[in-house]
């Protein structure tokens, strides 16, 4: 069997679904202030960083879709 | 890591539901991908070498993602904290040269000759004695390993969240048991890929945010120079002239030849957990390549490992503390520093990746030594010596069976550690004794053409029972680390790299004085095996840059470049 699935698939999946998740979680605390902050929380690591995991996430995802690996044969 | 230390300390962070919810969507994954590919792992070749298909970057990244367990996430952090920046060298002199020769020199003669585990290359090469002793050695100890892995990882979850030991031990040994035995080596290589993204995102803000906070390298230096009321502990080689002069205890004959040359090219060329995901790979080619891509990301490691330990001696308002005076004061011990970095800049969310990413490496690090113990039984052990003659069917069912019989060992000796604690530190350190005289044996028969069967078996024993005999010396007699590690000054880390050495020089010693005394095999059935009597495959690249030996250089370069600018 040869799988229609890449892992490269599997990851864009994942971070996109932790991008949006930490994304929505950092726009959330702008709102609704932490009662216990973490050091530098002024940053607002969570909208940042979610952001570009997301994004990461969106390229592999599409870029590396189920019919595009059949293709290509890429895993 | 020290147990007890960890038990008796408090919770560190409470995760909320957005946390629960990034561990459960990585669960999900991962068990998805277990039950996908179970439908190709329907033969020994598709189970047990992932069908050799793998490109370079998937086998790669899995052979460095199998190295990247829970104990060297926060062992590492740990002993950056406790002896600063010379933690790097395993990241770099103890891995980087290594793995170039891997890639370059080894790789050829493992793949042509089509083996299936380390253990059957020593078959080909010297027949059965030397399998069956590093196959038997190789098994017993891959799996208590992942028994101790298995432990560390549940009792930091007890320590930084509160969990409960059992739950953790049985979800993620569970968890792991099921897309092994399903999709085989492939689901294992498959999850270590997203494991490594998952250690590299979960765990990357901490140096970010922590240089931020520290206002840069150069003030990082200042400041632990100035908490410490000492330099030694920022720089890599200016302060390795003698064992006294920095926190490790040890030389740069030690560091060199023992780490750099024995136990590291022992680790990396040798130990089949690691060496199993290059032979996965799709071409020659491709395993050539492997080992440069892998080299290439170990280099970036420390800065996810090393500089939280470091940003630590800057930041934290409290010291950690050694391991027995944790147990006695309830202090945070240097193994804790990661998970506290974690709380200390991640919330809701972050935290929960941070988490994700402790548990992913514990899970591919146990992922590794399954599948690796469950090839070297079925087919080195079960295959080779108990029943020959089954059908590939059969053995299939034999690799899934010890995959679930690995875990269970596995768990077992989990539960062993938890009221033995002592046991965990002496079986590290029983695993470093079969991997150096294993170079030893190893290197000679490729590279040299006259080693004898005979002389692979008396030499690999030789190396072995005088590794052992070094560590009991030591044991009973503390003053014969003067004799052994070169100075009564040396301290742990320093006693286990010159042992590995002197393993390997009495390996390789007995192996020349044994194969002189033996008559040698007809260079014809050394085909495919020793360098000069085998013709390597062509390999034509398109490209110059597309060689792996010119990727290997670059990687060399910055491996140079990186040790001379924290000379």
């Amino acid at each position: 069997m040869r799988e229609s699935f890449s892992i490269w698939w599997f990851a864009g999946i994942l971070l996109l679904a932790y991008g949006v998740v930490i994304f929505a979680t950092g726009i959330w605390e702008l709102s609704h202030p932490l009662l216990n902050p973490p050091v530098l929380n002024n940053l607002h690591a969570p909208i940042w960083w979610g952001a570009l995991l997301a994004v990461a996430g969106l390229g592999y995802t599409i870029g590396f879709r189920p019919r595009q690996a059949v293709h290509k044969r890429r895993k | 890591m020290h147990l007890t230390a960890l038990a008796v300390s408090t919770q560190l962070a409470r995760l909320n539901w957005i946390d629960i919810l990034v561990i459960a969507i990585y669960f999900a994954i991962v068990v998805f991908i277990g039950f996908y590919l179970r439908g190709s792992s329907n033969t020994s070749e598709e189970f047990f070498m992932a069908g050799r298909e793998m490109t370079a970057w998937i086998a790669g990244l899995s052979f460095v993602s199998a190295n990247l367990g829970s104990l060297e996430l926060m062992g590492w952090a740990g002993s950056a904290y406790q002896y600063g920046i010379l933690a790097m060298h395993w990241y770099w002199i103890g891995a980087i040269p290594a793995m170039l020769f891997l890639g370059i020199v080894m790789m050829p003669f493992y793949y042509i000759s089509k083996t299936h585990s380390v253990p059957g290359y020593l078959k080909l090469r010297y027949g059965d004695g030397a399998r069956a002793l590093s196959a038997v050695s190789f098994a017993f100890m891959t799996i208590l390993m992942s028994g101790i892995n298995m432990y560390s990882m549940a009792i930091v979850m007890k320590v930084v969240l509160g969990w409960d030991l059992n739950f953790s031990i049985w979800v993620s040994s569970v968890t792991v048991a099921v897309y092994v035995a399903l999709g085989g080596l492939k689901s294992a290589i498959y999850n270590e890929i997203l494991q490594f993204i998952l250690i590299w995102t979960g765990a990357l803000l901490v140096p970010i945010l922590g240089l931020i906070e520290v206002g840069g390298w150069s003030n990082l230096r200042q400041q632990i120079a100035t908490n410490l009321g000492r330099s030694d502990y920022v720089h890599l080689w200016s302060t390795l002239g003698h064992f006294t002069d920095n926190p490790m205890g040890v030389n740069w004959f030690g560091i060199v030849f023992g780490l750099g040359f024995v136990v590291s090219f022992g680790y990396w060329t040798t130990d089949f957990l690691v060496v199993q995901r290059i032979l996965s790979a799709d071409s020659i080619r491709s395993a050539r390549m492997a080992p440069v891509i892998g080299a290439a990301f170990k280099m970036a490691v420390p800065f996810i490992v090393i500089l939280p330990g470091l940003i630590a001696l800057s930041v934290l308002p409290f010291h950690l503390v050694a391991q027995d005076v944790a147990v006695q004061t309830g202090q945070h011990s240097f193994n804790e520093v990661l998970p506290l970095m974690l709380v200390r800049y991640c919330g809701p969310g972050l935290l929960g990746m941070g988490v994700t990413a402790l548990i992913a490496g514990f899970m591919s690090g146990m992922a590794g030594n399954v599948s690796a113990f469950s090839t070297v039984w079925t087919y080195d052990i079960y295959g080779a010596f108990l029943n020959k003659k089954a059908t590939d069917k059969h053995y299939v069912a034999m690799g899934r069976w010890s995959t679930l019989i690995g875990v269970l060992v596995s768990v077992g000796t989990a539960y062993l550690v938890q009221h033995a604690a002592s046991i965990m530190d002496y079986v590290q350190q029983l695993f470093s004794f079969f991997i150096a005289p294993l170079f030893g044996t190893v290197i000679l028969g490729m590279l040299w053409k006259r080693a004898t069967k005979e002389a692979g078996f008396w030499g690999l024993l030789a190396g072995t029972v005088t590794s052992i005999g070094l560590w009991l010396w030591v044991r009973n007699d503390p003053s014969a680390l003067r004799y052994v590690a070169m100075s009564p000054n040396a301290k742990d880390m320093a006693e286990n790299i010159y042992r590995a050495l002197w393993a390997w020089i009495v390996c390789v010693l007995v192996t020349v004085v044994v194969s002189y005394m033996t008559q040698p095999r007809p260079v014809a059935e050394l085909e495919g095996l020793v360098y000069g009597a085998s013709v390597l495959p062509q390999e034509h690249d398109d490209h110059w840059y597309q060689r792996p030996i010119v990727w290997a250089g670059i990687v060399a370069v910055i491996f140079i470049f990186l040790n001379v600018a924290f000379w």
